[in-house]
């Protein structure tokens, strides 16, 4: 099980590493220890988020506001859940654990991947979140610690985070085979895009979802 | 300018704003009886998010240059090899290794 775990998050690791090797660079030149970046790759665990912070720990933003921000850049995870409301379990450490580590790449996979029949779904997502975020981590650190002297050269390594939504993409498709939610979605990730570029992720989710449903409500899509 | 204890509150406070918004989900339905309507969605939110996602990643695409070729490319390469092997690491690695000699080139 922990090998397959370890399979499926490859992609992950792909796209996790550079990212957080970019992190871990930008936020040495504040001047902090190294171990800061390791630290908040374990607390924070929010990619986005972290690169903001970048900026306003530089500028020394209000707490209260700091806050704010990531709670907002985040938003569009309080629809993530939605999708394991039963596949998580019961309340217990792992729950928890599993809910504090749903990031995009995350849920992406986990969504579309079918479970083995014989293995333990919670334990295997546990696996998948726990690797995802050693990933996370290990980047954030390694770009704290040696990232300038680096010498093979990641740029355009970042591109696997968007190969992996475009491989999750086609499964999500051959496991859905509707044309309508995709559509849906599209629309309002153009819409967003144009009005509100700056919550698009947010506001392209929150269109999506209000939109689905009352086409549900007015029984245009049936149940599926 | 560095400060640990002003470092230490904002990872703090930032982990708490991000664990917020993805435990809310789970806290606000957790007693809630499962309803066909609560099914629909998070049966639909899956390939509606991953469509969002990925616009959302060529959102920055500067499409009056190279970069829309060659990201286009990289994206065609990913999805050949996915529905020809379907095999996920080798179609993400084949798009990202297409990618990165064209940035690097």
């Amino acid at each position: 099980m922990i090998r397959s775990a370890f399979n499926v998050t490859l992609p992950i690791l792909f796209g996790f590493l550079p990212l957080g090797i970019a992190f871990g660079l930008l936020f040495q030149e504040l001047g902090y220890p190294w171990y800061f970046s390791t630290l908040m790759g374990i607390f924070v665990y929010a990619g986005a988020a972290q690169f903001m912070a970048i900026g306003l720990i530089g500028a020394g933003v209000g707490l209260l506001e700091i806050a704010i921000s990531t709670f907002f850049l985040n938003s569009r995870h309080l629809f993530y859940g939605l999708a394991f409301l039963k596949s998580f379990g019961r309340w217990s450490f792992r729950k928890f654990y599993l809910i504090f580590g749903l990031t995009d790449e995350t849920y992406a996979l986990m969504t579309t991947i079918k479970v083995p029949e014989n293995f333990n779904r919670e334990r295997y997502y546990l696996f998948i979140t726990l690797f995802s975020q050693i990933y996370w981590v290990l980047g954030c650190t390694i770009g704290a610690i040696i990232g300038d002297a680096l010498s093979f050269d990641t740029e355009g390594m970042e591109f696997a985070a968007t190969a992996l939504f475009v491989v999750l993409l086609i499964e999500q498709w051959i496991k859905v085979r509707k044309s309508l939610p995709f559509f849906i979605a599209f629309c309002s990730s153009c819409i967003a895009l144009v009005l509100f570029s700056q919550h698009m992720l947010l506001v392209a989710i929150i269109l999506s979802i209000a939109a689905i449903m009352i086409l549900r409500l007015t029984k245009v899509v049936s149940d599926g | 300018m560095v400060d640990i204890n002003y470092l230490l509150l904002v990872i703090l406070f930032m982990t708490a704003a991000t664990y917020t918004t993805r435990l809310t989900p789970f806290v606000l339905f957790a007693n809630h009886k499962e309803t066909p309507m609560l099914t629909f969605i998070a049966k639909s939110t899956p390939p509606m998010v991953m469509t969002i996602l990925l616009i959302y990643m060529l959102r920055g695409v500067n499409y009056l240059s190279f970069e829309i070729v060659y990201t286009f490319i990289a994206i065609l390469v990913t999805v050949g090899f996915h529905l020809y092997r379907r095999n996920a690491l080798l179609s993400i690695i084949a798009g990202t290794v297409v990618y990165m000699i064209a940035v690097q080139l």
